[in-house]
């Protein structure tokens, strides 16, 4: 595998302004912290225990493949290894895990072929995958019975560009102006994706509750 | 009352404008949003819009606890394997 070692260095790991109060202080962590920090490998392999959970599933959302998500987790924990001496607590210490995750994915990401050409353009998806919506029109409500699985799933199915933006920003919490530099493109184009994915996720939610009620009344 | 608040909406208008409306919403409320109680009335299509796109974006916040996945069992012996073969590089970083 791969370490991408020297451009990470350069990656601006600041905690996300977001709203959401994401990092609760996690009992032991800090104990692990300062003792992987002076080489402990069971300390280490505690900051594993912790955060192996959040760093795989916000690879999984964002890639939407179990065998990327794994290799970028393994990624992640590694140069988490080699950056941790870094680590000030000038942020929660999972805010910036994150954030080094986030980072590592999208550089991956651009290595698989976004890298030439800006995201702003790549990132938008087909026509054919757009959600299609007249103004004015009117369509079934969501029933509001709608839970994380179903939600999940439907994520899953997202266009890569819309679910990078609506995993970011409305799952992870950041804010526009972080997810446009994050992705080098305009906070506009930021907004714009994420409404695109919502209108898309709501219609994918929508086609599978009236599949579902379809098959209850046979 | 804002610039937006003043406006005369249509209600293709409004929609159009959902975008930019939900980033400068309290909390991404814009439901809540006295200033647009009329158009929300007016329009009720856009209405039902509204509240589908804000229950999408409550019920994401769900999903950011993760509940049970797990990456594979022996991921971490590959990641200690990795670590043992870094060498110094990588002592030196944690000092």
């Amino acid at each position: 595998m791969e370490v991408q070692g020297n451009r990470m260095t350069q990656i601006n790991a600041a905690p996300p302004t977001g709203n959401f109060k994401r990092n609760p202080p996690i009992a032991g962590e800090a104990d692990a912290l300062e003792r992987a920090k002076n080489g402990d490998p069971d300390a280490f392999s505690k900051l594993y225990a912790l955060h192996k959970r959040r760093v795989y599933t916000l690879c999984l959302r964002m890639l939407g493949n179990v065998s990327e998500a794994e290799d970028m987790t393994q990624e992640a924990f590694l140069h988490l290894y080699r950056k941790l001496g870094s680590f000030r607590g000038e942020s929660a210490f999972s805010t910036w895990l994150h954030r080094l995750t986030v980072n590592l994915v999208l550089m991956h990401l651009r290595k698989k072929g976004l890298q030439l050409v800006s995201l702003e353009e790549t990132i938008n998806p087909s026509e054919e995958d757009a959600p299609r919506r007249d103004f004015g029109s009117r369509d079934p409500r969501l029933s509001g019975s709608v839970d994380r699985v179903a939600l999940e799933r439907a994520v899953a199915t997202l266009p890569p560009g819309y679910r990078l933006v609506f995993v970011l920003h409305d799952v992870e919490g950041y804010e526009h102006n972080e997810i446009a530099e994050m992705l080098e493109c305009s906070t506009g184009n930021s907004k714009s994706q994420l409404h695109k994915a919502r209108l898309k996720l709501r219609e994918i939610l929508r086609q599978n509750e009236q599949i579902t009620a379809s098959q209850e009344s046979k | 009352m804002s610039e937006l608040g003043k406006k005369r909406w249509t209600c293709a208008e409004f929609e159009k404008a959902l975008p930019d409306l939900f980033e400068r919403a309290e909390g991404g409320k814009l439901s809540a949003d006295p200033q647009f109680a009329e158009i929300l009335r007016d329009c009720p299509q856009a209405a039902e819009l509204v509240r589908d796109l804000e229950y999408i974006a409550e019920t994401a916040r769900l999903l950011m606890e993760p509940e049970d996945e797990d990456p594979s069992t022996d991921l971490w012996s590959k990641i200690q394997r990795e670590i043992g073969s870094d060498g110094v590089a990588a002592k030196e970083s944690m000092q």
